[in-house]
């Protein structure tokens, strides 16, 4: 299984390269004051989050699922390494935030606690791309499901735009967040990122079933 | 001495196409050549063999242990290479040693990189910049380095120079010198079998239409070429196919010592296993 895993960091070494590099001079920036850091980090989430995806078009491009299926590992652990995969870049990504948002606080006394909050969703919205696009993809494979990558990252906010501006959406308890203690905010700011790993698993389930029935 | 295969009552229907009742053997020490048309079935019974479909009926026991119950098992002593490199080509040789040493028990990094050295592959160059004969022998390196006791070749020596072919040809002959080891290698290349196989199988439209010993095979099958009168005063039962032309008409026959005692005017020469496949695939009974 971990064969595997390291395989798709070789595979898209390059790739992650240019995030890593991406993220270095981004953080730079930020403290520098060019650039919010909150933003770097849900962008850097959730392009990172989009690579398990390129990992799959990665894989049919060689056929090496077929490959795959055929070591001695059975179809779960097979699946299981591309969660793993996802899982190993989450915690890089939320490490990485971390530290560039302690750096911050330090050098600059940034907010802290919204730059927390901020990576804590992001990380949430990191997990649920591939909780929703990996089952997919084992069932359609990389291509048919990407359109359904555009799908979960815009509808939700169209919704909530559209649902806001008719007056559905009662955006204003939002602010109701200021009066929380900063103990209890942040505390529930790690409720989403746990309730994206339990979705995760279940995600990770459902793929199961899906490889188990599925013709190589 | 465990049979490495066992397929007995192998079924598998896809609607348009269906493999039918496959029994195949294949003995430890040999190497049984599977030829067939394509999309005669070949890959799919090979598919069946690794658990990559799933088989509507049959049983197959891979060096003694059942292909889905003990699958892991099984896998850990089989080496496979497929008609196509499945290998990424943003990788390099070593990264393979990399990601398949935790996969088997017996991985070899030594050997793996001494079959690397052995076909001239550099260890550090993209795979993206390899032929297609360097990929296979990468490949084949790959399924040879955790030390199998069967190896599964699926059309591994097509598109390959005949240099090459010969190369890959010699490392199977020196594989199945220890009579643990068997291959079973499926292959267009008629030739490549005539000179490696020692069982043949041939399936013709998701059948075997034809199981025996190469040598037995090749021994025995004859093909006469006559004129379409002559053909006429043939028995049919003394004939297995035949294929009509516009010179002339030729006749497979299965015992050529007999048809030539029976027919001496008729010139029964020894046959080869792509005039049996053209006969069946082409031919029709009389």
């Amino acid at each position: 299984m971990t064969g595997l895993i390291t395989k798709d960091f070789l595979v898209m070494r390059k790739m992650l390269r240019s995030y890593l590099l991406m993220i270095v001079v981004y953080t730079i920036l930020a403290y520098l004051d060019f650039f919010d850091y909150s933003f770097i980090i849900t962008f850097v989430q959730v392009a990172l989050s989009v690579l398990p995806i390129s990992a799959f078009a990665y894989d049919e491009q060689s056929k090496w699922d077929r490959y795959a299926m055929s070591l001695p590992l059975g179809r779960s652990r097979v699946v299981g390494a591309r969660y793993l995969f996802v899982l190993l870049l989450t915690l890089f990504t939320v490490a990485f935030g971390l530290a560039g948002t302690a750096l911050l606080y330090l050098a600059h006394q940034a907010d802290f606690l919204e730059m927390f909050v901020t990576l804590m969703v992001s990380t949430a919205i990191g997990l649920l791309i591939p909780t929703i696009l990996l089952p997919l993809s084992y069932k359609l494979g990389a291509e048919r499901a990407r359109p359904y990558l555009y799908a979960i990252v815009f509808i939700p906010v169209i919704a909530v735009v559209l649902l806001a501006k008719a007056g559905v959406l009662d955006m204003s308890m939002l602010k109701g967040m200021d009066l929380l203690a900063p103990t209890a905010l942040a505390g529930r700011a790690v409720l989403p990122p746990l309730a994206g790993l339990a979705l995760l698993f279940v995600s990770y389930l459902i793929s199961c079933r899906v490889a188990a029935g599925k013709e190589y | 001495m465990t049979n490495c295969i066992e397929i007995k009552g192998l079924s598998k229907s896809y609607g348009d196409f269906a493999l039918k009742n496959i029994d195949l053997t294949l003995p430890g020490g040999s190497i049984l050549g599977l030829i067939g048309e394509n999309g005669a079935g070949k890959t799919t019974t090979i598919k069946c063999i690794l658990n990559l479909i799933h088989r509507d009926a049959g049983e197959i026991t891979l060096l003694g242990y059942d292909n889905i119950r003990e699958e892991r098992l099984a896998k850990q002593d089989i080496g496979l290479v497929l008609d196509e490199c499945f290998f990424s080509d943003a990788l390099r040789p070593l990264d393979l040693d990399k990601i398949l040493a935790p996969a088997y028990r017996e991985w070899d990094r030594k050997l793996f990189r001494s079959y690397l050295d052995k076909f001239d592959l550099p260890e550090k160059k993209l795979i993206k910049e390899f032929s297609r004969g360097m990929k296979m022998k990468l490949s084949l390196s790959a399924a040879l380095a955790h030390h199998p006791r069967l190896l599964i070749l699926d059309e591994a020596t097509a598109g390959l120079d005949p240099v090459v072919r010969d190369e890959i040809l010699d490392e199977f002959l020196g594989f199945i010198q220890d009579e643990d080891h068997a291959i079973l290698m499926s292959s267009h290349i008629t030739s490549d079998l005539e000179k490696v196989a020692d069982y043949i199988a041939y399936i013709h439209q998701g059948e075997v239409v034809l199981s025996d010993a190469k040598d037995s095979i090749l021994d025995s099958y004859g093909r006469v070429g006559c004129t379409a009168a002559q053909l006429d005063n043939i028995d049919p039962r003394d004939i297995l196919r035949t294929r009509k032309g516009t010179f002339g008409c030729e006749a497979l026959v299965g015992d050529r010592v007999a048809f030539s005692r029976k027919y001496p005017m008729l010139l029964v020469e020894r046959t080869t296993l792509e005039d049996i496949m053209l006969f069946v695939g082409k031919g029709e009974t009389k």
